[in-house]
Order: C-alpha cells, then structure tokens, then sequence
C-alpha cells in the first residue's frame, strides 16, 4: 500500500484540529498532517516527497502570518514533484483579488467557505482524492472504499 | 492547393501504378509477384515518410498491415493465388514479431532505464553534481551542459533529455541582455549535444538500433564495440561544436549561475533504480563475459522495475510507443526485402559494381544527411539502412575499405547529423521553440556540424578498418 | 508476520528448491535441464500470481526474462554450456521475445483501438442511449436492457470499461430509489454480472478467451465467428438466468425508472470513419472464411485505419492497457516453454492421466478454474487448467 498524505494547514490551533476531525473518516488509509504555518508545510513537503511519498490533497487557510494561503499555494502549483496535487482553499477572509490570484496562480481545485459544512468538506476531499488516486494511477482498489464511486466510474478508461 | 493535395495523391496513386504494371516491366530477372508488392510498399513508405500525409510512426503500421494483407500467408484471398510467378509468402508471425523484434526489446530496456531515472530524479541530481566542476565562467559551463546533455542522451531519449536541460537553462537564459548572442551559444548547444552524444550507443537513437539490425553474424557489433567507436566520435564531436558555438556566438556575460534544487533520493526504491542502472549499463559492456546479449540485457532492468513498482502500470503508458512503432515498421521493411530475396535479386540488376566504392559511401550518406535535415531521423534510417545493407553486401569492390560494415556505419552516423533545421529533429524544434535562436543561426551550426561529422565519420571508419577493428 | 513474509519467501526458495534438485527426483523419463528450469519457472509464475508479491503483469515480465536468461540460446553463461543430452533442446531468444507481439496480442491490441476509438467517438455512450429507448420505464426491464447492452460492449470491450461507463450512466438513477428499496442492489450488481458474463461471447471479450485460442489449433483451431455461434447463444442464456435470479432475489419497489442519457450521434467524418471501421472490422472477423484473412490479421486493420487518419494519436496510444496485453504475453511465453522444450508431452505421459474418467477431468478442473477464479484476477487462472487439458 503506498503512503498517501493530506495535509491541512491553519495558523489557529482550533480550527485546524477541526479539520482534521471532519476528515478522521480517512484516518485509517491515509497519513493526515497538520502545519501551523506554511513555512512548516513547505518543511513537510520536503521531507514528504525526500521519502517519495504521494501527497494527494492540500487544504490551506488563507489568512496567516508570514506567507498567505494563495503564497503556498501557488508555489506548489509551480513545483514540479507536486504535479497534481489538489489543492483546497478553506477560508472565510478572502478578498476578491485574492480569489482571483487564487484560480489563476494557485491553479486551485476547490474553495470552500468558512464556517464550513462537515459533510461538504468530506465529500470534497472524497471527491479530490479519488482524482488524485486515478490520475496518478495509484492502484484504486485498495482504497476503493474511502473514495467517491461516482468520480471513480466517470475516470475509469480501461 | 495543388501541392497539397499532390502529398495525398502521389503515396497512393505511384504504389497503385507499381502494383498493376506487367512484372516484366521491372527489368529483374525472375522477379515475382512477392517482390513487386514489396517495392510497391517501399515506394509507398518512402513517400510517405517523405511527404508526411499521415503521422510518421502510422506509416510503419501501415507498412506492417500491408505486408499482412499482401506478401503474408494469411492474407487477402487474392493474393495467395498460387502461381508460377506468385514467389514466396511470409509468414504472418514473423511480420507480427516486428512489433517485438529483439531491436525493440533493447529500445525498451533503455525507456524502463529513462523513465526510472527521471522519476527518481537521478538526472537531474547527476546533472546538478556534474555541472559543479565547471566553475561559473560562461564558456566552462556551456562545456559542462554540453557535456552532461551528452551522456544523458546517450541512455535517454534525444528529446527528454533536452527538455531537461533546456528547463534547467531557461531561468538562466532570461538574465542575458537581450542582444546577447551568447544566449544563441547556449540555446543550440543543448539540442546540438544531445543529437551528436545519442550516437554513443545503440540505444542512444533509433537509428543505431536499425543498423544493429543489419550489422549481424560476423558483421556483428556488440553494445561495448559500439561504444567503443561511438564515444571518442561524441567526445571529438563535442569539442568541436563547443569551439563552433562559442567562436561564433561569444557571450558578453562575464559570470552565470546555474542553480538546480532538490537532493538524491535515498529511498530503498531509488537505491534500486540506481544498482540496476549501474548493473545494466555494466553488463552492457561486458558482453562477453555473461554470455548474454544486449538483447536479454535489456529486458533485465524491465523486470526488476516492474516487479519493485518502481514502473507501475500507469507509467507503462507513458512510453513513446510511437517511436517504437517507428522501428517496427522499418524492421518490417527490412524482413521484407530481405526474405521475399528482392533486395539479392535487385542489387543483382543494378551494375553497381561498376561504381568506385568510395563514391558510393559518400553518396549515401551524404544523401542520408540531405534527408535526415528533413525528416525524421529514423524514418531515414528506416528507408535507406535496407537498401545499404543488401548494397553493401554485395558489392566485393567494397571489402577492401571495409565491407559492409563501413557502408552501414557511415549511413547510421550521418542520419543523427542532420540537424540544420528546427524540423530536422524534435530536440532542434525544442531549442527553437525557446525563441532564442533563428533558424539562419541554426542552420549555420547544424549544417557545419554535420559536413564536419561526416569526415570525421570517414576518418574515424579509415582508423578503424587499419586497426582491424571492422571488416 | 510470518505469514505476510510467506508470500514473498515462497516464490523464491520453492523455485530454488526445483531448480537445485536432481533431475531424476521429479520421476519424469529423460527431464533435461531446460526441463527442469521450465518446471521451476513455472512454479514461480503460479505462486506469484496467486499470492501476488509483485503485480501480476510484473510476473508475466519476469517469467519472459527468466525464459531468457535461463533457457535461451542467449542466456547466462552457465546457463548454455552444459553438454547437450543433459541440457536438452533451448530456445531461440527472439522466438520468445515475439511472445510480446504474438497474434493474439495483436488480436487484442485490434480490440483496443476498436474499444478506444468507440469511446473517443461516443459511440458506445450514444448507442447506450438508443438501444435502452425500446425497454420503457418498468425497471424489471430497464435492468434487462442495461444488462443486453452491458454485456454487448463487452464482447468488444474491457470488462472494467464497460462496467464503469454504465455505472455511471446508471448513477444518477440509483439516487432516485428509497433507502431501503432492495431493487437499488439488483441494479447495482446487474452491471458488473453482464459485463462478466458478455466478456465469454467473442475472443476478444476478454482475456482468458484469447489465452485459450493459444491452445486451440490444428484441427482444434476455432474461428473468430464460429467462438460467437457458440459463445452468443450461451451468454444470452446466461443472462437470462442473472436477471430472474436478480429480480427474484432484489424486487424493486420503484415503479418506473428514467434513464437520462444526453447526446447525439457524432457527425464528423472522422466519426463516420470510426462508424465504417468499426463495422467493417467486426464483419472481417464473422466471414472469416471467405476473405482469407485469419483474425489476427483483420485486427491489425483498424490499428492502420485508426491511426493513419489521426483518429487515435500518439498521446491515445499510451491509453492503452499495456499492462494487460503483457500479462497476456507472459502467460503465451510460459505455454511456449513447456511445448518448446517437450516438458509438456513428457510430463503428461509419466502422469497416469488416462486412468482418470474423462468427464470427471472435465468437472474437476472446471471447478478448480472456477475456485481460483473467485479469488485471483480473472485472466490468471485459465492458463494452468488449459494445460492440463
């Protein structure tokens, strides 16, 4: 079984132990990170990809101190050992211009809104890794009982 | 208008005539039915690989479905009319196994090792170590490039291997002023060095791997004996396109600073990726010693990767089957000619033993370079290494300067020369695409690098036939 | 922990085992040393395939290697130097090289380009569309024609293909049922049950079928259409038996059911091309006879048509399962070797089959294909059975 990631990044301790809590569902397959800081999370990319592991779904904060969501994310979107990694934007505090830069720079693949739903942020992150599992052509049917069996039937070709 | 619809009309129509004209018409002795649907084929893949209606590697299947449907035994129902004219029917497993004819094998041996190495980021990590020495004195670090670009092509493909070093060189390229021809220097020198150093080995370039196919029994050239040869040629080569460049396009920058992250995986996965490659490429060399071919070799690494994961089956798929396709193609060519006992028969009809046979390796590979500025490497390879090698060896004339041998290897060297042109190769269309180069600056050193190419070819072969290491 | 270590433990030394023991302890008359290797690499192929170490197209690349480095002409050293009454008879190195590209991958690669351009073209979604109109609304019979239609794409099809492009046709329906109508499950397995079983009427259907035409010639040679006059008659049984048994065993609550599928035929010439060559090729292989052309040679036809008119490129060809049409490979290499090196008829006539009832065998190794079946990746198991037979 390959070593799969998703990693949620929120400067608020809170917050982010929330995120985590909504997607305990995956706990049991996948490796779920936690950073307190982008910083960090570039930390851990490194040392994630120096082990060749995949990392599947990227969640950020938008608002934190030193370097903003849209910053990291946009620098994974240009990081070639990151290709196709999705990539979740989760904030309540973004400016429209940051929206924008958001789409066109970070390549984002979801935005969801603070407060957010539980049941919509699991369905998304679902619905993102089992993209990431098929594109990548990790074997799907290991996992096939934490993915989405809708995206799983329109992605499968052969 | 007309002269496009002329590159649809004529694959068709000038096999179509070949095909329907009275056999005697031909002039050859005894020729069967067999054989002038053979020439009809070669007629049709030379002008389609020429005039380019269809993609090139669709050529190669098309060449391969026809030979089924006409020369095979179990064709069109016509086809086989048994007649006194009729000739010899191959059999359809041996044009099938083109597809996967020990050629193929040793090509895909050395995709396993590209496709590995790039995932496992042992190119550009090698290319990050080796390019340290060269200090940060433009004209060392051009050298170094050059150099690296080289080696790798002589393992990878010609067109990954550039697409590398031109993604490592553009950040550096976009801090030259914008007059600067040392930017032009550098540009040309990676898609120069890749084309010159896939000459090194069997598996740097398609063609290679054609002529291996007809360098056989006691022509027979081992993947160490090319090397051999291929890489002092690469090294002379490559000094001389360094001089070439950096004479032509001197650089006003005093100081240039290449800077490539990331670290050597040490994964037990990328332990393994680097063992094998070392393991295949040494057995390679050692032929002698093991017993095994180059052939078996290959497939060594496409085990032990398929077996650890290390290529898993959706990066089967990214592998240029269509390059594979290619040399499957002009493989089937080659049988076809070969056991039909057309390319005996024709050579025989041809007073070519009139010719000076110093004339007629000049000819042909200059002729080979004319077309390879034009089309595609291999289809090059493909067309004219069947007819070089039944030439060669039937022509006695020819033992002397070294038999066959000399002829086929002379041709192979000049189909990776051509490279004047950003369509001569798909590394050139690379570099050009860069938009740093024009096509006259192109044209200026590829066309000089490949006259030059082709004598030293010619010197390189005399040396080789005094020592009696050919022939 | 043991037991996990077993599965990669026991594909090495077992083969170690066979290939370090002395010839005559295998009480087969006259066993050569090329024998012997056979027997271990056939060995291997079984273990790895049925504990899966590796992936299983890995070990159809291994045991095409080992064919190689052990008993070809070209193999190691100590491999080809043994004198030649102990060594028996090797193989050639390209013979088994060609096993990559023998004419029942090329049947299959047919298949693919076929399948692949229908899906490019939307053939199969629109055909879907059409075919399904004259069911209604009842879901007994909706179920019926998905089942129809799912199990003729798969004769044409990959198995897994067809199963996910109808489950995706058919899941927006399912949401429609209530939570605790049972119907949801006779519609959910419908699917893959005809997939399945529509794999069985063409050679091409799926991959066991093309192995067994490996084994089937001479006077046993089976044509492309005379596997369909068998191969149709019993799928349509069989699909039969599979809707009564998933209608009587899930009943359906849902009174009528609406099947939205949008879209319209492709117009484009290319796609009238697809149309044309998707008719053509599958007419070449029911006249089989008339024409001349065996069914290998007529799936090479959509292959040049494909991809002289850019319908399927360059980037397409790397769709391809390539893995399949090697796993394919790698079970013709091991057939190659136990016919090639006389290890088959040898073996079989120091084993007292003839004593056995011949209808017994037949039920026997049915049953024990269709065991193994259940459990490991559909394509693996036919190969051994066949050789028994």
């Amino acid at each position: 079984m390959e070593k799969i990631n998703i990693i949620c990044v929120d400067d608020e301790r809170e917050v982010l132990e929330s995120v985590v809590h909504d997607l305990e569902y995956f706990s049991d397959m996948f490796n779920i990170e936690e950073c307190e800081s982008a910083f960090e999370c570039l930390e851990l990319l490194e040392e994630l990809d120096a082990q060749q592991e995949y990392v599947a779904v990227l969640i950020s904060d938008h608002v934190m101190p030193e370097k903003s969501g849209v910053e990291l994310l946009t620098e994974v979107a240009l990081d070639n050992r990151f290709l196709g990694t999705k990539k979740l934007l989760l904030t309540g505090l973004a400016t429209q211009a940051d929206t924008i830069r958001a789409i066109n720079n970070a390549k984002l693949d979801n935005f969801l809104e603070k407060v957010w739903d539980p049941q919509e942020l699991l369905q998304t992150v679902k619905e993102l890794l089992t993209e990431y599992i098929v594109e990548k052509g990790i074997d799907y049917e290991v996992y096939i009982e934490k993915l989405d069996a809708p995206t799983l039937y329109r992605l499968i070709k052969c | 208008m007309k002269k496009i619809q002329l590159k649809y009309v004529l694959p068709i129509v000038i096999p179509l005539i070949i095909l329907l004209l009275p056999i005697t018409s031909f002039g050859i002795v005894d020729m069967t039915l067999v054989e002038q649907r053979i020439i009809a084929i070669f007629v049709m893949a030379a002008l389609c690989w020429v005039l380019e209606p269809i993609p090139i590697y669709a050529t190669s299947v098309l060449i391969i479905v026809l030979e089924l449907l006409l020369i095979s035994d179990k064709g069109l129902w016509f086809s086989k009319t048994p007649s006194p004219e009729l000739g010899h029917l191959i059999s359809y497993k041996t044009i099938m196994g083109t597809f996967s004819s020990p050629i193929i094998m040793l090509f895909l041996g050395g995709f396993f090792l590209a496709m590995a190495a790039t995932k496992y980021r042992l190119d550009i990590n090698l290319a990050r170590v080796l390019l340290k020495p060269f200090g940060k004195n433009p004209k060392y670090v051009m050298l170094g490039l050059m150099i690296i670009t080289a080696i790798f092509s002589m393992f990878m493909s010609n067109t990954a291997t550039t697409a590398m070093m031109l993604s490592i060189l553009t950040p550096v390229l976009a801090l030259f002023a914008s007059k600067d021809l040392g930017k032009v220097a550098f540009a040309l020198s990676v898609p120069v060095a890749a084309n010159i150093g896939g000459i090194g080995t069997p598996i740097g370039t398609p063609p290679n791997a054609v002529a291996l196919k007809y360098l056989v029994d006691e022509n027979n050239i081992s993947f160490g004996e090319w090397m051999v040869f291929g890489v002092p040629f690469v090294i002379v080569m490559l000094f001389i396109a360094w001089l070439l460049l950096s004479t032509l396009f001197p650089s006003s920058i005093k100081e240039i600073n290449l800077n490539i992250k990331g670290r050597f995986l040490k994964t037990p996965k990328a332990i393994i990726v680097y063992v094998t490659f070392i393991v295949t490429i040494l057995l390679w060399l050692m032929g002698g010693l093991h017993g095994m071919n180059s052939y078996v070799v290959a497939l060594i690494p496409v085990a032990v990767f398929s077996m650890f994961k290390i290529i898993t089956k959706e990066d089967l798929k990214k592998i240029s089957w269509d390059v594979l396709w290619l040399v499957s193609g002009g493989i089937a060519l080659g049988v076809g000619l070969d056991q039909s006992g057309l390319a005996a028969n024709a050579i025989e009809a041809i007073p070519f033993a009139e010719f000076h046979p110093l004339l007629l390796i000049v000819g042909a590979s200059l002729l080979c370079l004319l077309m390879a500025n034009f089309m595609s490497h291999t289809a090059t390879a493909n067309l004219l290494l069947p007819l070089v090698a039944a030439l060669g060896a039937s022509m006695h004339s020819l033992l002397p300067y070294g038999g066959e041998v000399v002829l086929i290897l002379a041709v192979t060297f000049a189909a990776s020369l051509g490279m004047s042109l950003p369509i001569s190769t798909p590394p050139n269309a690379l570099a050009y695409a860069s938009g740093h180069v024009e096509t006259k600056q192109m044209a200026r050193v590829g066309g000089g690098i490949g006259i030059i190419g082709l004598l030293i070819t010619y010197a390189m072969l005399y040396m080789l036939k005094q020592i009696s290491f050919i022939g | 922990m043991i037991k996990q270590n077993l599965k990669y433990i026991l594909p090495v030394i077992l083969p170690l085992i066979v290939l370090l023991l002395p010839a005559s302890s295998f009480g087969i008359e006259g066993l050569t040393l090329v024998e012997q290797r056979v027997i271990a690499i056939f060995v291997m192929a079984a273990l790895c395939w049925v504990l899966e170490p590796i992936p299983i197209y890995a070990t159809s690349v291994l045991i095409i290697v080992f064919e190689l480095l052990l008993i070809s002409d070209n193999g190691l050293w100590f491999a080809t130097n043994s004198p030649v009454e102990q060594q028996g008879h090797l193989l050639k190195q390209s013979t088994i090289m060609a096993t990559f590209a023998s004419p029942i991958i090329m049947l299959f690669l047919g298949g693919f380009f076929l399948a692949m351009a229908a899906t490019k073209y939307r053939l199969d979604v629109n055909l879907a569309r059409v075919l399904l109109r004259p069911f209604g609304n009842s879901p007994k019979y909706v179920m019926l024609g998905i089942m129809m239609i799912t199990a003729i794409f798969s004769m044409f099809m990959s198995n897994t293909a067809t199963t996910a492009m109808m489950l995706s046709i058919l899941t927006p329906v399912l949401a429609l049922f209530a939570k605790e109508d049972i119907g949801k499950v006779a519609f959910a397995l419908s699917v893959p049950v005809a997939a399945n079983i529509g794999g069985i009427a063409t050679p091409i259907g799926t991959p066991p079928n093309a192995v067994a035409l490996k084994y089937l010639v001479d006077e046993y040679s089976v044509s492309f259409a005379e596997w369909m006059a068998i191969g149709v008659p019993f799928v349509t049984v069989m699909l039969l038996i599979a809707w009564l048994l998933l209608n009587y065993l899930f009943p359906a609550d849902t009174k009528t059911i609406k099947l939205d599928i949008e879209g319209h035929f492709l117009k484009t010439p290319k796609a009238y091309l697809v149309y044309m060559t998707f008719t053509l090729t599958i007419l070449l292989w029911l006249l089989g006879g008339v024409h001349g052309m065996s069914s290998y040679v007529v799936a090479m036809l959509p292959v040049a048509i494909f991809s002289m008119f850019k319908i399927i490129t360059k980037d397409d060809l790397k769709n391809i399962s390539w893995d399949v049409l090697w796993l394919v490979s790698g079970g013709i290499a091991l057939g190659v070797a136990l016919d090639k090196s006389g290890l088959a008829s040898n073996a079989i006539d120091s084993i007292p089959f003839d004593s056995f009832h011949p209808l017994l065998l037949i039920v026997g190794a049915s049953l024990l294909c269709l065991l193994m079946a259940n459990f490991m990746s559909g394509i693996l198991k036919i190969r051994r059975c066949l050789k028994w037979g």
